[in-house]
C-alpha cells in the first residue's frame, strides 16, 4: 500500500454539491458532498451507473457546471466559483477534456487542422504559421494519425479516428490534467483497446494525470490506479483499484462488482447477482462522511456502519489470507 | 497438409499507418455546393432565366430612358391602349408609353430595393441574432424589445415614415429595414439556440474559444443552409412589400418607376385593357418565383447532407 500522504495532490474536490434548477423552488441535487483528492501522475476513475452524477462532477472540474457548495482546487488554487479571467485561462490551458461521443464533439464544418489547433489559436501558443502546422502534425502523429489528415473533415473519419482527433486536440495544449468522460463507451469494442493504450502511452510520455469517468468496470480495472464509486450523486467508496475489487466494502460496490459478467457460461449461469438494498445501511440518521477503513480505502458511512465495514474488511482479509 | 510447403508463404509487411489513410477524394464544401446545385437541369434553367431577367432589368431602362413623368405621346390618341404586337411588345398604356419600358424600369427599381433591403436586414440581423441566441443575459431584454417592435403594425409604421421622410428610394429602404431586421435576428436566435449546447461547442469552450469565434466558426457554418432559405423567401417577399407599398402610394413615389407603381396605375384599366394589369403582375410573379426556386435550390445545395 503506497503512502498517499507524501504524494502531490493535483486536483482536490472538497464537499462539493452540484444542483440544477428544475424550474420551481426545488433544486435537483446531482452531486452531494463529493470529497476526493487526485494525486499527480495517477489515473483516478469515477464509476457509477447512468445518472449517478459522474459526468456532472467531471464537468464541474472543467468549470462547465457551477458548484452550489464546496470547492474544487487545482494545484492548490481554487477553480470553482468566480475566479479571475487570468486564472480561468490558466485552468483551460492545464485541464483538458476528452469527450464521450466522438461523433458529436467535433465541429463538422471545420477541417481537422482547425479542430486540432483551436486551442493553439486561442492562446497563441505558436511562433508562426509553420510552427502551428508543425505542432498539429506532431499532435496527429502522436495519436497515430497522418499529417495529410489536416485538410480532411471529421465526417470522413471512423469513430476511433475521431476520438483520436479529440485526444490530439486536448494533448496539443500540453495540459497537466485530463478529464476523460467515458472516452471509449461510444467506440466499437475492437478499437477500445487501441484508444486505451494510446491514452496510457501519452500519460507516460507527457506525465499526465487522468480523471477517467466510466461505467465499464473491466475497463476501469485495466486503466485506473484508484477508483471512486459514485451512486445517486454520493461517492460511496474510494480505494486503489485492486483493493476495491478484492475487498469491496460498501454494499453498493459489492452489488456493482457482482454485475461484471464472467466469460464462462457455467459460472455465469449459476452465479447469484447481488441487488443493492439501501435498507442494509444504518438508518439512524447519523451524518455520513468519508472514513478511512483500511489505509487508503475510504467508505462514505456513519460511525455505526464504519464499525461494520472494519469487521467486514478484517473478515475478507482473513479469507484471502486463508486461500 | 504438407508442412514443407510452409516456405511458400511469407509474412506480409503490415504498416499500421497505411490503414489510417483515407482513400476518398478530398472534400471541399463550396465545390460540393456548386456541384450539387448544377447537377439539376431545371435549377440551372431557372437560374439562367433569373440572371437574364435581372440583367435585362438593369440594362433595358438605361436604353429606354423611361420615366413615369415623361409622357411624349400623351396627345397622340393613335398610340394609346395599343394591344401587344411586334412593334409594341407589351402594348402601350393610357398615356401612350411603352408598357415594355415601364415594366422593366419598374422591375429594376423593385429588384434593387429588395436586394438592398435584404442585404441590410441580414447584415444587421445575423450578428445580433447570433449573439442573442448565445447570451442568456441578452435574451432576457432582447425578447422584450422583440415583443414591442414585432407588435408595431407594419402599415402604420410605413405610413408614418413615408410622411416624415417623404417618398423615395431612401425612405422606402428605411421603412423596409427599420423593423424587419429584428425578425431575421429572432429567426437566427432560435437556430443558434438549437445548436448552441451541442457537445462540440462545449469542447470549444473547454479549449478557451471566445463567444464570437464560436459564432463564426462553430455556429454560422451550420446555418448557411437555413440562412439561404430565409434569404430566398426574404427577397421575393420584400419585392411584394415594395409593390404593396407603392400600390398604396407609400413607396417610391409617382416620379419613380416600380412594379407596384405600374400595377397601381394600370389597375383602373383592368376591364377594358386587361393586358395592362396582367403583364406587370406576371413579370412580378416570374421574378419572385424564380428567385424563390433558385434560393431554395441553393439552400438545399448548401446542406452537406445532400453532398453524398
Amino acid at each position: 500500500m503506497s503512502n498517499n500522504n507524501n504524494r502531490e495532490v493535483i486536483v482536490s474536490v472538497k464537499h462539493v454539491d452540484i444542483s440544477f434548477d428544475t424550474g420551481g423552488k426545488k433544486k435537483f441535487k446531482a452531486v452531494k458532498d463529493a470529497n476526493f483528492d487526485i494525486y499527480k501522475g495517477e489515473t483516478f476513475a469515477l464509476v457509477g451507473e447512468s445518472g449517478s452524477g459522474k459526468t456532472t462532477l467531471g464537468r464541474a472540474i472543467m468549470r462547465i457546471n457551477p458548484c452550489s457548495a464546496g470547492e474544487i482546487t487545482f494545484e492548490g488554487k481554487r477553480i470553482s466559483g468566480n475566479i479571475s479571467k487570468e486564472e480561468d485561462r490558466n485552468v483551460v490551458r492545464n485541464i483538458q477534456m476528452i469527450f464521450q461521443d466522438p461523433a458529436a464533439s467535433l465541429n463538422e464544418r471545420a477541417t481537422i487542422e482547425y479542430c486540432v489547433s483551436e486551442g493553439l489559436l486561442n492562446f497563441h501558443l505558436y511562433k508562426d504559421e509553420n510552427d502551428r502546422l508543425a505542432k498539429v502534425d506532431k499532435a496527429l502523429q502522436d495519436v497515430g494519425l497522418l499529417p495529410e489528415h489536416k485538410s480532411r473533415y471529421p465526417h470522413e473519419f471512423s469513430g476511433g479516428q475521431r476520438q483520436r482527433v479529440g485526444i490530439a486536440r486536448a494533448m496539443i495544449m500540453e495540459p497537466k490534467f485530463i478529464v476523460a468522460d467515458e472516452p471509449i463507451s461510444a467506440l466499437d469494442v475492437s478499437i477500445r483497446a487501441q484508444v486505451l493504450n494510446l491514452m496510457n502511452k501519452l500519460k507516460a510520455e507527457k506525465d499526465l494525470t487522468y480523471l477517467f469517468i466510466a461505467h465499464d468496470l473491466s475497463v476501469v480495472r485495466f486503466i485506473a490506479d484508484r477508483i471512486a464509486v459514485i451512486h445517486l450523486g454520493e461517492i460511496v467508496e474510494i480505494a486503489e483499484s485492486e483493493t476495491l475489487f478484492e475487498y469491496p466494502l460498501h454494499p453498493y460496490t459489492t452489488a456493482l462488482l457482482s454485475t461484471v459478467p464472467m466469460p464462462d457460461p457455467l459460472i455465469e449461469k449459476n452465479r447469484k447477482h447481488k441487488v443493492y438494498d439501501p435498507s442494509e445501511l444504518d438508518q439512524s440518521g447519523d451524518p455520513r462522511e468519508m472514513r478511512e477503513v483500511r489505509p487508503g480505502h475510504f467508505v462514505y458511512c456513519t460511525p455505526k456502519e464504519f464499525d461494520g465495514y472494519c469487521e467486514k474488511a478484517a473478515r475478507l482479509e482473513k479469507e484471502k489470507g486463508a486461500n | 497438409m504438407d508442412m514443407e510447403n510452409t516456405n511458400l508463404f511469407e509474412f506480409a509487411e503490415f504498416d499500421e499507418l497505411e490503414s489510417e489513410h483515407i482513400a476518398a477524394p478530398r472534400y471541399s464544401y463550396w465545390k460540393s455546393v456548386w456541384r450539387t446545385f448544377f447537377k439539376n437541369k431545371f435549377t440551372v434553367a431557372v437560374a439562367v432565366l433569373l440572371l437574364c431577367i435581372i440583367a435585362f432589368a438593369m440594362i433595358q431602362p438605361m436604353l429606354s430612358g423611361y420615366s413615369p413623368i415623361k409622357t411624349p405621346n400623351i396627345n397622340n390618341s393613335h398610340l394609346k391602349f395599343l394591344k401587344p404586337s411586334a412593334e409594341h411588345i407589351f402594348g402601350t398604356d393610357h398615356v401612350g408609353n411603352e408598357v415594355f419600358d415601364a415594366v422593366w424600369a419598374g422591375a429594376r427599381n423593385s429588384i434593387i430595393v429588395s436586394f438592398i433591403c435584404t442585404a441590410i436586414n441580414m447584415l444587421i440581423g445575423i450578428p445580433i441574432g447570433a449573439l442573442w441566441g448565445f447570451s442568456k443575459k441578452m435574451d432576457r431584454w432582447m425578447i422584450e424589445v422583440y415583443n414591442v417592435i414585432s407588435n408595431v403594425p407594419f402599415l402604420l409604421l410605413a405610413m408614418i415614415l413615408s410622411y416624415v421622410l417623404g417618398a423615395g428610394m431612401r425612405s422606402l429602404i428605411i421603412t423596409m429595414t427599420c423593423t424587419e431586421w429584428i425578425f431575421v435576428a429572432y429567426f437566427i436566435r432560435t437556430q443558434v439556440m438549437i445548436i448552441r449546447d451541442r457537445e462540440y461547442n462545449l469542447a470549444s469552450k473547454c479549449l478557451g474559444t471566445s463567444t464570437w469565434t464560436m459564432i463564426v466558426k462553430n455556429i454560422l457554418p451550420y446555418l448557411i443552409s437555413v440562412i439561404m432559405t430565409y434569404v430566398s423567401r426574404e427577397v421575393p417577399s420584400l419585392i411584394s412589400y415594395e409593390v404593396f407599398l407603392s400600390y398604396m402610394g407609400l413607396g417610391l413615389g409617382t416620379t419613380n418607376a416600380s412594379l407596384g407603381q405600374s400595377i397601381a396605375m394600370y389597375t383602373s384599366y383592368m376591364n377594358g385593357y386587361p393586358h395592362l394589369f396582367w403583364i406587370p403582375v406576371s413579370v412580378l410573379a416570374i421574378i419572385s418565383i424564380s428567385l424563390y426556386i433558385v434560393g431554395q435550390r441553393l439552400a438545399d445545395a448548401a446542406d452537406p447532407r445532400t453532398h453524398m
